[in-house]
């Protein structure tokens, strides 16, 4: 019995030290991945303390192709970054800002791009990959990202298990790193793209569409602006230019503005609303209802840049 | 609780330490110790039906010590038709209920007076039909007086509801295995190491083998109208060893871990797919279920005693019922009958125990003639699996058409990525290693024992790391839900 044991312990050793080189080798060759939407660049940002932004842009797919951190910079002679995560909602991009604080110098600004999906949750943990070569013992990201649809218990804890079955026929983890270039510039990434017909198919199944506002998401935001405040961060609420269409189809959409204006009220806060703005009125500088292309983002950044210049004072912005 | 799942893995050493470090001098807290583990290792799935399992239980012990205590025959038949309708009316009422009603409905239907009846939204039990045929053997081998009762509670608890074959088999009878339940454990590091080399093995069948299989099975089966002859062919082969790969993993894993206890399950898989015919298939192929319904149904049915009549019919009686056993759906049914008219020929004809040893014994290669017998049986095997894999009866008819259309010889394009060739690489390297593995317990029993230990073990590790790759497609046993 002692002999098996014994035996048994020294494998199980042997297959856990294989299992961590195997992890730290794979995470490291995900790391070095740039595809589309480059989410791993940011994280990587993050986490190499490469980051150093007077002004951090957060929110979601939104931030992320709506406002250029170059055209921010030229015109307020600022760094600038853009943390905006695709596809996710202020549960996680509160994830990202948690881990960008602690990892880098905090900014002096935060241009928080809000929209109606903002309090929404979703129960999937859309684009998962790019959590997986940050999450091991990462007690922030398993506590931001356990109450998806996505990872196991075992995934944050136990080394290679969040690979299991993710690596058939992606054989590029042992592949030589690829010479790709970086898909985001300091986060953002202007779309060339043409308009499709994602609203028309959506008004085709719908008449039109409710959000379901989560009240710990939103308690959320509340503590993210409080932290701000002691910190002596500036946050500025934006809301981003919709297609008009786009925003008629939303039925609570004023309810959800109404929440914004009330935490810009709250904490005193500039909110900049371009809802009403001209660019909500032209199609052709957008790629669908609530995104804007690289052209639209560009014109609506400069637009952005200038308002803010406008009210800046001492590099204090406020209502 | 799956094989194949960080449950099990955690689950299993904690058992194993309290098996052996705590409870060890003490054969009533073993098998104590084996009931709770077994009843969370089912609770796992869904606690309610522990309450089944339970009662089966209590009815087969009461039923068992009031046999020994009868005489008269009449009683005694009582007390033996009790248990068999207890255990086959939970059997009948949650895997073939709807079955039977929409039939009925169907035939109503039929003939002209249809009738408005709803199913009920049942749940199967997973592991129904195993611990079902399982208890059945005790009562009736205690009727036949082949057994004597037992009057430990515990040890009948234990041996019904055993967690290594609980779920999945092998179907144990209560001759070979409740008689381990009464005698002292002691660790056999020969048999331990043994178990998890079959365990290792048994993984790799399952994850590797199984569910890669399934992956390209299960597309080629959903869409099979848009596939070529060649691509069908080659579909219903993939579904061959995932069956194949799936069950017998399951039995290397359940006997393994078995081992780890102490205890000695009856090997389940032989090697099917090296069967020269397909007497010597039914032979290997799940044996514990074969012997099941030969000792306990044709036999009793007269076997291959009587008239060539009553011979055709029970050989039709046991396929059918083993069809059926499989699941209610009339495709089993016809799979069933397939492979009695497959055995049918060679019965009559007094071949059917022409190949009653391993294939090629002592020997590297078979020969031509042994060959071609081992793919024509092969041949026949993946023809009735079609029925077996097929959602109906419609389906397997318009697959088996589609094969024997003018794409039949045309290069099967199944997959876009470059996987389907490492799955046909894997599969060619499984088959090798079966081959040169046939006259053991399980494949790999023998292979690298002789070698140096820093081989042998690079040898384990890159099944690991194998089963690891190529894991994490499917994790379900497709048996769970017969």
């Amino acid at each position: 019995m002692r002999r098996f044991v014994i035996k048994s312990l020294l494998i199980l050793s042997t297959v856990i030290l294989l299992m961590i080189i195997a992890d730290y080798y794979i995470s490291e060759k995900l790391k070095d991945t740039h595809n589309a939407p480059g989410e791993i660049e940011v994280w990587n940002d993050i986490y190499n303390k490469n980051i150093d932004a007077d002004i951090a842009i957060y929110g979601s797919s939104r931030a992320w192709v709506h406002i250029s951190p170059k055209i921010i910079e030229d015109s307020l002679n600022l760094k600038a970054y853009n943390f905006g995560i695709d596809g996710h909602n202020f549960w996680l991009q509160y994830l990202r800002n948690k881990e960008y604080l602690k990892y880098n110098k905090a900014p002096k600004v935060i241009i928080l791009s809000v929209d109606v999906f903002s309090f929404a949750k979703r129960k999937d943990l859309y684009e998962l990959n790019q959590f997986k070569p940050y999450m091991l013992w990462n007690g922030d990201i398993n506590k931001f990202t356990s109450s998806y649809d996505g990872f196991n218990f075992e995934d944050y804890y136990l080394p290679l298990i969040r690979y299991y079955g993710s690596m058939r026929g992606s054989g590029s983890v042992i592949k030589p790193s690829s010479n790709e270039s970086l898909y985001r510039n300091k986060g953002y990434k202007g779309m060339e793209r043409k308009w499709n017909n994602d609203l028309a198919k959506a008004k085709l199944e719908k008449k039109y569409f409710s959000i379901n506002i989560d009240s710990d998401t939103v308690s959320l935001f509340n503590q993210f602006l409080l932290e701000c405040k002691s910190n002596e961060i500036t946050v500025i609420l934006v809301y981003t230019p919709e297609y008009i269409d786009g925003q008629n189809f939303v039925k609570n959409r004023e309810k959800i503005i109404k929440i914004y204006n009330d935490f810009s009220n709250k904490y005193d806060l500039l909110f900049l609303d371009y809802s009403d703005d001209n660019l909500c009125m032209q199609k052709e500088y957008f790629y669908n209802a609530s995104h804007l292309n690289k052209k639209g983002s560009e014109i609506f950044t400069s637009k952005l840049a200038q308002d803010l210049k406008a009210r800046t004072h001492n590099n204090v912005y406020k209502k | 609780m799956l094989f194949n799942s960080i449950d099990f893995a955690i689950f299993l050493p904690i058992i194993f330490i309290l098996y052996w470090f705590v409870t060890n001098n003490n054969l009533k807290s073993q098998n104590l110790l084996i009931v709770i583990s077994s009843y969370i290792f089912y609770g796992w799935w869904d606690w309610r039906f522990l309450s089944l399992i339970l009662f089966s239980t209590i009815v087969d012990y009461l039923i068992g010590i009031n046999l020994s205590k009868k005489e008269k025959k009449k009683k005694r038949k009582i007390l033996l038709w009790t248990s068999i309708l207890v255990n086959l009316g939970f059997l009948g009422f949650f895997k073939y209920y709807n079955f039977f009603l929409d039939n009925f409905i169907t035939a109503f239907s039929f003939f002209g007076t249809p009738i408005d009846v709803q199913g009920l939204n049942i749940i199967l039990p997973v592991g129904i039909s195993f611990y079902t045929f399982q208890t059945l053997s005790y009562t009736i081998d205690i009727y036949k007086r082949k057994l004597e009762p037992t009057k430990d509670f515990i040890a009948f608890t234990a041996f019904v509801s055993f967690f290594p074959q609980l779920v999945a088999g092998p179907i144990e009878r209560a001759t070979n295995l409740l008689p381990q339940f009464y005698k002292k454990r002691t660790f056999d590091y020969d048999k331990a190491v043994d178990g998890m080399r079959q365990i290792l093995w048994g993984l790799f069948k399952k994850i590797v083998i199984a569910d890669n299989c399934s992956q390209y099975a299960n597309i080629i089966f959903n869409n099979s109208s848009e596939y070529s002859g060649s691509t069908l062919v080659l579909g219903a082969v993939f579904f061959t060893f995932q069956i194949y790969g799936d069950f017998s993993g399951y039995s290397d894993i359940a006997i393994g871990t078995s081992r780890l206890f102490g205890f000695n399950l009856k090997q389940n898989f032989a090697f099917p797919y090296f069967s020269r015919d397909i007497a010597e298939f039914w032979r290997r192929w799940h044996i514990s279920l074969s012997t099941w319904f030969r000792d306990y149904l044709y036999i009793p049915l007269g076997g291959s005693r009587g008239g060539t009549w009553n011979k055709i019919r029970n050989v039709f009686i046991i396929f059918l019922v083993s069809g059926f056993w499989h699941g209610a759906n009339w495709t089993f049914i016809i799979w069933g009958a397939l492979n009695a008219l497959f055995f049918l020929p060679i019965f009559i004809t007094n071949n059917n125990r022409n190949n009653l040893d391993v294939v090629a014994k002592g020997k590297f290669l078979p020969t031509i003639k042994e060959f071609l017998l081992m793919l024509f049986t092969f041949g026949l095997t993946v023809f009735a699996w079609i029925f077996f894999r097929a959602d109906n009866i419609v389906h397997a008819i318009n697959y088996i058409s589609e094969i024997f259309s003018n794409t039949l010889f045309t290069y099967p394009k199944y997959d876009q990525d470059d996987s389907k060739r490492s799955i046909l690489i894997l599969l060619f390297i499984f088959i090798i290693i079966e081959w040169y593995g046939r006259e053991q317990q399980f494949a790999i029993a023998n292979l690298g024992l002789k070698w140096i230990w820093p081989i042998r073990l690079a040898m384990y590790f890159a099944i690991l790391f194998a089963i690891f790759w190529f894991g994490g497609q499917e994790q379900q046993f497709i048996y769970f839900q017969f």
